[in-house]
């Protein structure tokens, strides 16, 4: 019996000591769908994340990953998910070829070198394959992250902003990637600041803010929902009410510390 | 479709590939750590008529394995923290014993080495060789010793997060098992004497020497062996207990 979600999360709180960072949020990610989670900065975005990917031991709740329970069948969830991380590194002394390579085996996918001068090729970075990691601008170290994020073939690949620091070029055949992620019936949860970006690519998105979901829809519908309130209005900008204008209407205009 | 996780004999091959590569790119710094034991064998070559060989040999040895536990495995520990690869691996389908186990295996291979290196040396220049049992025993000894220093190394990664700290605090370590350690054993006091002979350097050395000369194995190296362990157990029982896998 196949679930029509690949991913459900269930009344989930983390937190940082006493700091509560996510209270009782609950979602789900839907095969062969594109899933984002906006929300300010420090809104609980990358906390989310993490105790999906098994990083950080939810307070409360439950996270089901392709069935398997993510607390309690860690290796289980972690092996349907490709995962790139907001802030991380591969080791800087091993050659981009070799970064490919460590990841493809410990997904249990072991490549020989054609097939990772291959995968090089389809980023356009096969020239680099022969540079040390930290050799590469950031950009490409981005495009190297994401793309071991889909080395596996996964069922869901989680995202956290993977299109800051990219440029336009990349950035569109990110999501062409993502889409063929889609295309294939595998799902994509996505973080993201840029709202263009959440209403071209992402079926659904998810506002979170102090870290509680308020609000859950697709990017149209949200805008058609809320483009009448007054709050929404006075922010908008040249007559016209965009996905931007709704969320900083529901997320309030403050700066975030 | 059951989602299948990968097969650990391939993950432990990955990982170890990655790990020795990195220690390879890293050589400059291994040849480092090979300094003080040679400048050991270098100038305490005029003490072996009267001390023996295996007296020099051990404390080459000790400093080359305090060197790895320290400089070595809490530094580039404490830095691939910091930078968020051990985060990155972790949300692979692995599990974090694997991680560890590769770290440390390259770590004993270093151990290995080190001592090879002062047989060598020991062997050509100061002209000690040792029985073939002796060699071996020693190969024994010195991984057992140089897990103590790596569980002292993983205490030091555990208890301090900044890679600056961390490599500042091993500096200082290592610089007192020098001084305390090494020049302690000729300080003319027996109660010096006997603090050395029970520190951490000393129950190394101890069980280093008689490893040499398995012959003279007696109650003295049988209980230095067990002060090791311990001493080993208890530093890895903490080290493991306090460590975090990210600095945030
Ligand atoms: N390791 C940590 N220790 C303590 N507090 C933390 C830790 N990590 C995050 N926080 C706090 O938890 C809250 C949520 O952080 P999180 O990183 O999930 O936000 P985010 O939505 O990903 O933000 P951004 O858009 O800036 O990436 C923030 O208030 C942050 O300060
Ligand atoms: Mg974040």
């Amino acid at each position: 019996m196949r679930e029509d979600n690949i991913l459900t999360v269930d009344d989930l709180s983390v937190s940082y000591g006493k700091f509560n960072a996510v209270q009782n949020v609950s979602f789900s990610v839907r095969r062969g769908e594109i899933f984002g989670l906006l929300g300010p900065n420090g809104a609980g975005k990358t906390s989310t994340l993490s105790a999906v990917e098994g990083l950080l031991k939810p307070q409360g709740g439950t996270i089901l990953v392709d069935g398997n329970d993510a607390v309690a069948k860690p290796l289980h969830a972690r092996a349907s998910l490709g995962v790139q991380l907001q802030s991380t590194s591969f080791q800087t002394e091993l050659y981009v070829i070799e970064v490919l390579r460590l990841y493809a085996g410990i997904y249990g996918v072991p490549m020989r070198k054609a097939d990772l001068l291959g995968i090089l090729r389809e980023i356009n970075l096969e020239d680099q394959a022969m540079k040390k990691f930290g050799e590469l601008s950031g950009g490409q170290q981005q495009r190297v992250s994401l793309v071991i994020a889909t080395i596996h073939n996964p069922k869901l690949v989680l995202l956290d902003e993977p299109t800051t620091g990219l440029d336009p070029q990349s950035r569109r055949q990110l999501w062409e990637r993502i889409e063929a992620i889609r295309d294939k019936g595998h799902a994509v949860l996505i973080t993201t600041h840029s709202m263009e970006e959440a209403e071209s690519v992402c079926d659904r998105i998810a506002i979170i803010d102090h870290g509680r979901v308020i609000a859950i829809d697709t990017p149209q519908a949200m805008v058609d929902k809320h483009c009448n309130d007054p709050e929404v209005i006075a922010v908008s900008r040249r007559g016209r009410v965009t996905l931007e204008d709704v969320f900083i209407a529901l997320t309030g205009k403050a700066v975030r510390g | 479709m059951e989602t299948s996780i990968p097969k650990t004999s391939t993950v432990l091959k990955t990982l170890l590939r990655a790990d020795f590569t990195t220690q390879w790119r890293n050589r400059r710094a291994t040849i480092l750590t090979l300094v003080v034991p040679v400048i050991i064998l270098a100038t305490w070559k005029v003490m072996i008529p009267h001390t023996g060989g295996p007296f020099v040999l051990s404390n080459s040895i000790v400093i080359g394995l305090i060197a790895i536990g320290l400089m070595g495995y809490s530094n580039s520990i404490a830095r691939d923290r910091d930078k968020g690869i051990f985060q990155r691996l972790r949300v692979a389908p692995i599990s974090a014993w694997s991680i560890m186990a590769s770290r440390l295996t390259v770590q004993i291979a270093m151990i290995l080495a080190v001592t090879t290196a002062v047989f060598i040396v020991g062997n050509s220049y100061d002209k000690v060789s040792l029985s073939p049992a002796g060699y071996l025993v020693t190969y024994f000894t010195a991984v057992v010793g140089g897990v103590l220093y790596l569980s002292l190394g993983q205490m030091i990664v555990g208890r301090i997060k900044n890679p600056e700290t961390v490599n500042a605090t091993v500096r200082l370590v290592y610089f007192l098992f020098i001084m305390g350690g090494m020049m302690g054993q000729f300080v003319d006091s027996p109660e010096v004497k006997q603090i050395v002979q029970w520190s951490p350097y000393g129950t190394v050395r101890t069980i280093l020497a008689f490893g040499m000369e398995p012959s003279k194995w007696n109650n003295n190296a049988s209980i230095a062996l067990l002060v090791t362990l311990g001493y080993a157990v208890v530093c890895a029982v903490l080290g493991i207990k306090w460590f975090k896998w990210n600095t945030k």
